[in-house]
C-alpha cells in the first residue's frame, strides 16, 4: 500500500549521502542490459492480445505468486516504512501481516474463482460483467488515471533518491528509468512486467537482506536490541505489536486496535489486495485454477518475511546509527529536517545501507532500489495498457476491432503512459505536494470498489443500481471526510470517534466509513431495484456459480491447506511480538 | 516449453533469476577476496568480509538456478 511519497522524499537531507565506485556502476549496469534484453527476448511470444495483456494466461503459481507480492515492494515503500518503523517502532509491521496476510488469503481462496473462472480481462471488467458499464466506467476511468499519475510519482521518486544519495541529475534519472520501463514494456507486455517483477524480488533481498543480519550481528541478536530501544527511547512501546493497541495515547502511532483490525486489517488491506488491479492482474496470468488460487497464498508466505528487510533496519537504526562524533545520530520530521539538514526518519535505509556495504554491496543495494522503482512504473504502466486498451478504447471507442489492433493500441498505451508519467513526474518535482494528493485520490476508490466487488460476488440480491450507485456513494463520502480534515483536523475526531487519535488514524477510519456507506446504500438500492435474474450470475456469483474443482489429489497440493499453514505461521508471528 | 517466457522460447524465468546472481557473485567473490586482503573500505563490521561472502553466496545461489534452468535441446 502507498506510503505519503513527499514526506519520503522531501525529507533528505540536501547533500548526496555517498558515491558508487566503477564496480557498483557495473553492478547496475549489468542489471539494465538484462531487463532490456528481457524485453526484445520475450516479444516473439507477445503477438496475441492474450498474451500481451494477461501474459497468455501460462504462469506458474510461483511465478505468479512472487509477481503477486513483488509488484508490492516497491522502493517507495521499502523506505516509507523503515523509516516508519523507526518512527513508531514494530507497530509498522502491522502493515505487512495483518494489513497483508488475510487479504491474500482470502483473495487466493473465496475470490480468485469468480475472477478466473469469469474469464475477465481486468477488475473493472468483473464489475461490468456483475454490475454492468456504469460500474465499470468509473472504476476503469479513476484506476487508468491513478496508475499513470502513480508511474510518474514513482519516476520522480527514483530521480530524486538517485539525486540526494548519489549526486544524480533528476532529468537523467526520469529518462532512463522511463525509456527502459517504455522499451520492455512495450516490447513484452505483461510478461516482461512479471519476468522483471519475479528478477526483482530476488533483487530486493540480495541488496536488502544483510542489513538486519549485519545489524542485528552488531546489536548483539534481538534481545539485545530491544533492550538497547528500550533503553534509548525510554519506553518498551516499540517493541510491541498488539500490547499498546488498548488506547489512542498509549503507542507512538496514536491508532487504536479497533482501527487496526477493521479499518487496516479489514477494509484497507482486502480492498487493496483483493481489487486493484495492478497486483491482481499478475493472479489472472496462471495457467489454471489451483495455480491461480495458490499464487496469492505462495506471495502472502513471502511478504510475512519482509519486514526483515524493511521493519528490522528501522528498529535497528535507533540503536546503532551514530553520528561522526559517537553520538547517536537522531532522524527528525521533515519540518525539522528541511531546517537544520538533519537526516530524516525516511533515509533510515540508505543510511543502513551505507553503513555496512562497500563497494560491490552498495551497488547491489541501489540497483535494488532502481529495480523497485522501475518495476513499479512498469506495474503501473502494465495494468495502465490493459485497463486503457480493453475498458476505456474497447468498450466505449473501438469495439470488435481486430485482436492485432488491440496489441498494437497496448503498446501505443505504453508508450503514451509513458510520456504522462514523465510529465507528471516534472510536474511533481515542481509541486512536491501534488503526491499526497495522487495518493490520496488512490485511497479515496480502494474501500468502497472492495465494497462493491465483495458484495457482487457474495450476494445474489445485489443490483447493477445498487452497485453502481454504492461505489460513487462511497467514493464521494471518502473524498468528503478527505477534504473536511483537510479543512479542519479537529475533524480528526469524529471520524475516528476519539479526541486522541493521530493523523495516522485518519486513512483508517475514512476506509472503515466509506467502505460501510458504500455496502449500505448498495444493500437499500439493491432492495428498491429488480433482481437480476439468477441465470444472469452463473459465473460471477457465490450460489450462482458451481466452483469447479482445483484438481489437487493430495491434501498437501490443496490451496486451502497452504492457506491454514500460512495463517497459523501469522498468529505464531503476532503472538511472539505481542 | 521454458517456464514464463512464452511458448517456443528456451531460456525459462528461472535461468534469468540465476544468470543475475550469478553474474553478481562472479563481479562480488573477487572483489570480496581482495579487500579480505587488507583493502576493506571502512564500513562497519567490515573485518567480517560481507562482500566475499555475500558474494560467495549468490555465486553459488545463481550457478544453482541457471544449471538447473538451463536451456536444452529439445
Amino acid at each position: 500500500m502507498p506510503i505519503s511519497c513527499s514526506h519520503l522524499l522531501l525529507l533528505f537531507a540536501p547533500h548526496q549521502l555517498t558515491v558508487l565506485a566503477p564496480i557498483d556502476i557495473a553492478v547496475l549496469a549489468l542489471y539494465f542490459v538484462l531487463v532490456i534484453f528481457i524485453g526484445f527476448y520475450v516479444k516473439g511470444s507477445t503477438n496475441t492480445s492474450e498474451e500481451f495483456f494477461l501474459a497468455g494466461r501460462e504462469m506458474s503459481a510461483w511465478i505468479a505468486g512472487l509477481s503477486f507480492v513483488s509488484a508490492n515492494l516497491g522502493s517507495l515503500e521499502l523506505m516509507g516504512w523503515a523509516g516508519a518503523a523507526y518512527q513508531y517502532g514494530i507497530l509498522a509491521a502491522h502493515w505487512y501481516w495483518i494489513g497483508a496476510i488475510p487479504a491474500m488469503l482470502f483473495l487466493g481462496i473465496v475470490m480468485m474463482p469468480f475472477y478466473y473462472i469469469s474469464k475477465t480481462h481486468s477488475v473493472p471488467g468483473y464489475l461490468q460483467l456483475r454490475f454492468g458499464e456504469g460500474a465499470r466506467g468509473v472504476s476503469a476511468v479513476s484506476f487508468a488515471l491513478m496508475t499513470v499519475l502513480m508511474s510518474g510519482v514513482n519516476m520522480y521518486s527514483m530521480a530524486l533518491v538517485m539525486k540526494v544519495v548519489l549526486g544524480w541529475n533528476i532529468s537523467f534519472s526520469i529518462w532512463i528509468g522511463a525509456v527502459t520501463v517504455a522499451v520492455y514494456v512495450m516490447l513484452g507486455g505483461l510478461r516482461s512486467a512479471i519476468i522483471n517483477e519475479v528478477l526483482q524480488f530476488v533483487l530486493i533481498w540480495a541488496g536488502a537482506a544483510l542489513i538486519p543480519i549485519l545489524g542485528l550481528i552488531e546489536a548483539g541478536g534481538w534481545q539485545n536490541l530491544k533492550a538497547q530501544i528500550a533503553a534509548n527511547v525510554g519506553s518498551n512501546d516499540y517493541t510491541h505489536l498488539w500490547s499498546t493497541l488498548g488506547s489512542f495515547r498509549d503507542n507512538p502511532m496514536g491508532v487504536h486496535w479497533t482501527g487496526i483490525i477493521f479499518g487496516l486489517g479489514f477494509v484497507i488491506s482486502f480492498g487493496y489486495w483483493t481489487t486493484d488491479f495492478l497486483v491482481v492482474q499478475r493472479v489472472l496470468s496462471a495457467n489454471n485454477l489451483r495455480s491461480a488460487k495458490l499464487a496469492p497464498i505462495i506471495g502472502a508466505a513471502f511478504k510475512m518475511a519482509v519486514p526483515l528487510i524493511v521493519i528490522v533496519p528501522g528498529l535497528l537504526a535507533l540503536t546503532v546509527l551514530k553520528n561522526p562524533d559517537g553520538s547517536m545520530m537522531h532522524l527528525v520530521g521533515q519540518d525539522v529536517a528541511a531546517a537544520t539538514g538533519q537526516h530524516s526518519y525516511n533515509e533510515v535505509l540508505p543510511l543502513m545501507l551505507i553503513r555496512y556495504c562497500g563497494p560491490g554491496l552498495l551497488g547491489l543495494g541501489i540497483t535494488a532500489l532502481v529495480a523497485g522503482f522501475m518495476s513499479g512504473m512498469a506495474g503501473n504502466v502494465s495494468a495502465f495498457s490493459t485497463v486503457w486498451t480493453y475498458d476505456l478504447y474497447g468498450a466505449y471507442m473501438k469495439k470488435d476491432a481486430p485482436d492485432s489492433h488491440y496489441v498494437s493500441m497496448g503498446r501505443w498505451s505504453t508508450i503514451v503512459g509513458m510520456l504522462v508519467s514523465v510529465g507528471t513526474a516534472y510536474l511533481v518535482a515542481h509541486a512536491a505536494s501534488i503526491m499526497d494528493y495522487v495518493q490520496a485520490l488512490f485511497s479515496f476508490f480502494i474501500a468502497p470498489l472492495f465494497g462493491t466487488v465483495i458484495l457482487g460476488m457474495l450476494w445474489k440480491r445485489a443490483t447493477r443500481s445498487g452497485g453502481f450507485w454504492g461505489l460513487l456513494s462511497g467514493t464521494v463520502a471518502s473524498i468528503a471526510m478527505w477534504i473536511w480534515v483537510q479543512r479542519d483536523g479537529a475533524a480528526l475526531r469524529y471520524i475516528a470517534l476519539s479526541p486522541d487519535a493521530r493523523p495516522m488514524a485518519e486513512n483508517l477510519y475514512r476506509a472503515l466509513w466509506s467502505f460501510l456507506i458504500c455496502v449500505v446504500v448498495t444493500y437499500v438500492v439493491s432492495l428498491l431495484t429488480k433482481p437480476t435474474p439468477v441465470a444472469e450470475l452463473a459465473g460471477l456469483v457465490y450460489g450462482a456459480t458451481e466452483i469447479p474443482d482445483d484438481d489437487s489429489p493430495h491434501l498437501w497440493q490443496k490451496p486451502i491447506f497452504w492457506a491454514c499453514v500460512v495463517i497459523v505461521v501469522f498468529f505464531i508471528l503476532n503472538l511472539m511480538f505481542w | 516449453m521454458a517456464e514464463g517466457t512464452g511458448r517456443g522460447e528456451k531460456l525459462s524465468i528461472w535461468f534469468f533469476v540465476g544468470i543475475l546472481p550469478l553474474m553478481y557473485g562472479i563481479i562480488l567473490l573477487p572483489y570480496g577476496i581482495y579487500e579480505a586482503m587488507g583493502h576493506e573500505s571502512p564500513t562497519t563490521l567490515h573485518q567480517l568480509h560481507p562482500t566475499m561472502w555475500w558474494g560467495l553466496l549468490l555465486l553459488i545461489f545463481g550457478a544453482f538456478y541457471v544449471i538447473r534452468f538451463r536451456p536444452r535441446k529439445g
